[in-house]
């Protein structure tokens, strides 16, 4: 299908492009890799007079790391880049195991992280892990950065705390405490390459009894916005980890989520699927978080 | 039998002589073409499943800058069109709705525009005003009482029931008293989509000479010459169609198509050439698709595990028209009792309108549908009987020799030895009583036709046709009409001409597909026909060739009589004196000569006569599929496909693995993950984020034989390949899920929360 038209800017800094999108608010839509919004803009889905690419903004791609401040995955970084990124495997696998989940390598190549959740779909394959690590959204309106916690951001489906001048240029990932781990957790239709019906995000830290220090669940596309499953939470703080808990940690979750009944699953279907993959998901993260290492391989 | 056969191209995996231009991107398909002064055209569709058109107002579409043309349904001749012509009640569409719509979808008026924004802008500005009918949405809202009447054709007679068909051998009654075991189920099996690669384009010029011509994306450029010569009210010969490359097909593009019509039709109004390209969206939301079907089947073993009889009863989903629902309906009675000696069998299929995208041929044409069902009851019945599954197959499998009353006798046949050597391959007996937990091994069977011998479409002319002309450069030309659409035809009928006339791929230049210029005369590429019917055709053409240049090789050797003369190497000799040769350039260049000039040209034609009533050649084969089954989430996953068939003499065995794989890829999509989800006649899966065909990441492992038979009627004893095996597939997956869970899938498609459902889970 032909794209609509509209003018293109390439701002090549980011106080250029925090002004050209004061200047043109209303009338503007930004991309990164455009794996969304190309797709948007030929559907007519979103008619814009401006098009904006963060592509030739330098130094956004940065994934970094340092021990006080944890990981920082810039704007542009590709989903590819963070799925392979020896950093990123290291400190977090997690997020490179939901980067790996999204789409194909060929899209994975052209999108990035931040497009994926700026898109903000309640099924977005990277934002319950970032949820899970309670990650921190960094937005620039040029003159200045402000620091949105993640539980803030999604508004809605497509919807975003950013404000209208606003662009989000870095994901920042605290380090994880000792004795924590986490897991991502995908179920969909086909098997393999597919959007998600139900995805879940876990993290969990244990004390030296084994028991349940911290805990965060996130559940995708099972609401407008990803979910916590604070039942969930709730219950398992200070339990010991074991089939059981994990199980009825699982049941607290699905009741949580509100999913709809939809072409990719029924509600039923996603309230149980809900509940298994709460389990596997906390399953495998207290594993990693007991084997007192924060490293999982990639799958 | 065909080990002896020393072939020197045929039976060799030669790359396509399409691969190149495909792999470097510069195959020209419809959309690909622009012609000066092009218009862009675009159809409005109906938004109602069921109504009556009241006005429409065209207006404001006509006003908007760049709209050079709208037409609706009063602007077209009225007459109905539809492949089956050798029944002229069931044409039953116009190119564009007059006066009722009957599916979402259903096209209602047309746009030619300067440019595809400007169309599509104008199709939003034309006005139409519906009076919504009631709708029915299933063979069992069709015919309940007082449904709807979705043609009025039918009202006094079958409402809803377009056509159906009956067939009767034996005493059934007498069987089911009988009998040991008679299982008595009722299957329903789903739509899918053709899915081709490149979605269906037209692009029509009309000269100022008062020809037409059409390029467009088809499968069978002589059904859409006659079909617009008749809707246009042209004649045949005034209308070219030319098929330019094709990416795809499955049967979703063999008929006449309103996007056709509308180009050609607007073209000629116009004197500009139009184009129509239809979305992914369209496709989806509107496309033909696989007919969903309810399917009654009862059918009778002894306690021995010998089959006794079937009673088959169908009733077809075929959408708001007909298309090629009454071949399906036709076909799908004898792809139930194909398989299998079955002594005695009744068939009853219906065809039913209902208020949706109308079905379709499509891969397989009713065979998957009666499969699955036929598969799964044996499936069932040895575990009844306490026998295995490949046993109790073997017990009653077709042979060669064997009759199927009324409708032929099997000619090739290589279906036991197929099962026999998929239980060898996967060590069958061993891993079924070796599963573990989750694990499953299933097994589905199918046999399939060669082309068929019924002519619906009453055509006049034979059902194919080549012409080859040799040169003295030793190079020949092949003009055919059969479609090359991604099957590779183009390339085994020029291996098929090279090995009869002892030449090298490269030494053949082909034609194909034009109806102005390859010889008229052949049917298109449906139903696995264009190997075996064009392949024929091709050799006898060739033999025209070959008589002509070994009366020169006698002549100048002064042959004895006696002697067999050969064409090899790109050489004409004795077949016992190899070093009397003539090169075949120059053996052209003697009979030209001795002709006084006229050019050497072979032409052959092909119709299957005296080949009962349904094929000239059936294959057949075996499939055995792998699972895993994760018991909490329902999913499914396919491990490894085994596969043994009988497609007689492979003629390019690359190309054949290749329609294996394919099939393999279509047949897991219908069985577990493609489907369309509608709501009221509207299509809800309408991308392929929604409709989940599998990806390459989906595909299982997986290993194929061919099994060595030699089809007398086939030319180098081949037959059909690749079409068939789109059956096995679901039987042979729902079966090893049923191994894996003890969930029996008697509803297609499989999906995980059905599993789930038969654990009382969800």
């Amino acid at each position: 299908m032909s794209l609509p038209q509209f003018t293109f800017l390439a701002p090549t800094s980011l106080s250029e492009a925090c002004a050209l999108l004061e200047k043109h608010q209303g009338k503007i839509k930004i991309k990164a890799g455009g794996t969304d919004m190309i797709v948007r803009l030929s559907h007519r889905a979103v008619k814009p007079d401006f098009l904006m690419t963060l592509k030739k903004i330098p130094d956004l791609n940065e994934i970094s790391y340092t021990p006080d401040k944890g990981l920082k995955i810039g704007a542009l970084a590709l989903l590819r880049e963070v799925e392979i990124s020896p950093l990123i495997l290291e400190q977090a696998p997690m997020l490179a195991r939901a980067a790996h989940a999204t789409a194909t390598v060929q899209i994975r190549n052209m999108g990035t992280v931040m497009g994926n959740v700026c898109n903000a779909s309640p099924s977005a394959d990277n934002i319950p892990s970032l949820v899970a690590m309670n990650a921190i959204i960094v937005a620039s309106s040029g003159k200045k950065e402000r620091e949105i916690p993640i539980d803030e951001f999604f508004l809605g489906p497509g919807r975003s705390a950013l404000q209208a001048n606003e662009i989000a240029v870095a994901i920042k990932v605290p380090k994880l405490a000792a004795n924590s781990g986490v897991s991502y957790q995908k179920i969909s239709a086909r098997s393999k390459v597919d959007i998600a019906a139900v995805n879940i995000g876990a993290l969990i830290t244990l004390n030296e009894e084994g028991k349940c220090k911290a805990v965060r669940i996130s559940m995708g596309a099972v609401g407008p916005t990803p979910l916590r499953a604070s039942l969930a939470e709730e219950f398992l703080l200070n339990k010991k980890i074991t089939d059981e808990t994990l199980a009825e940690a699982g049941r607290l979750a699905a009741e949580d989520a509100s999913p709809i009944s939809d072409v990719r699953a029924s509600r039923e279907y996603r309230k149980l699927m809900v509940e298994v993959m709460t389990t596997r998901a906390l399953k495998e993260a207290a594993g990693f978080a007991s084997q007192r290492v924060v490293k999982c391989k990639s799958s | 039998m065909s080990t002896d056969h020393n072939f020197s191209v045929v039976g060799k995996s030669l790359p396509r002589s399409d691969a190149r231009i495909k792999a470097v991107g510069a195959a020209q398909y419809a959309d690909d073409m622009f012609l000066p002064g092009m218009l862009h055209g675009k159809l409005l569709r109906s938004p109602v499943a069921h109504a009556l058109i009241k006005s429409i107002d065209t207006s404001a579409a006509e006003a908007l800058p760049g709209v050079k043309c709208v037409i609706t349904g009063q602007d077209i001749p009225k007459i109905k069109y539809g492949n089956w012509r050798l029944v002229p009640e069931s044409q039953d569409e116009y190119a564009l709705a007059i006066d009722k719509v009957r599916f979402i979808g259903d096209e209602v008026a047309a746009v030619a525009a300067i440019d595809k924004d400007s169309a599509e802008e104008a199709i939003r500005l034309i006005k139409v005003e519906y009076e919504e009918l009631p709708g029915a949405y299933s063979v069992e809202e069709s015919l309940a009482d007082k449904a709807p009447v979705i043609h009025d054709e039918y009202e006094q007679t079958t409402p809803n029931i377009s056509l159906d068909r009956k067939i009767e051998y034996g005493d059934l009654d007498k069987v089911f008293a009988e009998a040991d075991l008679v299982l008595d189920d009722v299957f329903t099996v789903h739509a899918t989509s053709h899915a081709y690669m490149e979605p269906c384009s037209c692009l029509s010029e009309y000269d100022h000479d008062g020809r037409l011509t059409i390029w467009t994306s088809t499968q069978t450029p002589y059904f859409v010459q006659c079909l617009l010569a008749s809707t246009m009210e042209m004649r045949e010969n005034d209308i070219r169609v030319i098929k330019p490359f094709v990416g795809g097909g499955f049967g979703g593009k063999m008929e006449m198509r309103p996007w056709e019509f509308c180009s050609a039709f607007m073209a000629r109004k116009l004197g500009r050439p139009v184009k129509f390209t239809l979305t992914r969206e369209e496709e989806l939301a509107t496309g033909r698709r696989r007919h969903p079907m309810r399917i009654h089947s009862k059918v009778a073993f002894s306690k021995e595990g010998m089959l006794l009889g079937k009673e088959f009863n169908v009733h077809l989903d075929g959408g708001a028209y007909n298309s090629m629902g009454p071949t399906a309906c036709f076909l799908c009675g004898n792809f139930g009792a194909m398989l299998y000696n079955y002594p005695n069998y009744r068939y009853y299929g219906a065809h039913v309108y209902t208020n949706k995208p109308p079905a379709g041929a499509m891969r397989g044409f009713g065979a998957p549908q009666a499969l699955f069902v036929a598969e799964t009851q044996m499936n069932v019945a040895a575990e009844k009987l306490g026998l295995d599954p490949v046993d109790i197959r073997l017990m009653n499998a077709m042979e060669s020799g064997d009759e199927i009353p009324g409708v032929a006798t099997i000619s090739s046949c290589g279906f036991k030895e197929s099962l026999i050597k998929v239980a060898e391959m996967t060590n069958w007996r061993e891993k079924r009583k070796n599963l573990k937990p989750g694990q499953g091994l299933g097994l589905g069977c199918y046999s399939f036709i060669s082309g068929g011998v019924f002519n619906w479409f009453n055509t006049r002319y034979n059902f194919t046709r080549a012409e080859v002309r040799a040169f003295e450069d030793g190079t020949v030309h092949l003009m055919t009409m059969a479609s090359d659409i991604g099957q590779g035809c183009d390339t085994v009928l020029r291996q098929i001409l090279a090995e009869e006339l002892g030449l090298k791929v490269s030494d053949i230049r082909l034609t194909a597909a034009d109806t102005a210029v390859t010889p008229q005369a052949d049917l298109g590429t449906w139903g696995s026909r264009v190997t075996l019917m064009a392949g024929n055709a091709v050799r006898k053409a060739a033999q025209e060739i070959k008589e002509e240049l070994f009366k020169m090789v006698s002549l100048k050797f002064d042959l004895n009589v006696i002697h067999d003369l050969r064409c090899g190497d790109g050489k004409i000799y004795p077949a016992n004196r190899p070093d009397r040769a003539v090169s075949f350039g120059d053996a052209v260049k003697m009979a030209q000569r001795a002709n006084r000039g006229e050019p050497i040209i072979g032409y052959g034609s092909y119709t299957p006569r005296n080949k009962g009533l349904v094929t000239p050649a059936f294959s057949f084969g075996a499939q055995v599929a792998e699972c895993e089954v994760d018991k909490e989430t329902g999913a499914v996953e396919v491990k490894f496909m085994t596969t043994a068939h009988d497609c007689g003499t492979p003629i390019n065995p690359m190309s054949v693995e290749g329609q294996l794989e394919g099939s393999v890829h279509m047949g897991l999509g219908y069985a577990l993950s493609e489907q369309f989800i509608m709501k009221e006649g509207k299509t809800l899966t309408t991308t392929f984020l929604d409709y989940k065909i599998p990806c390459a990441e989906d595909m299982p492992p997986g290993v194929s034989v061919h099994i060595d038979t030699y089809e007398a009627d086939g030319p180098f004893g081949a037959k059909e390949a690749g079409e068939g095996l789109v059956s096995p597939t679901a039987p042979a997956i729902a079966d090893a899920v049923y191994a894996a869970t003890g969930y029996r899938c008697m509803d297609l498609p499989l999906t995980p929360q059905k599993v789930l459902a038969s654990m009382k889970k969800v």
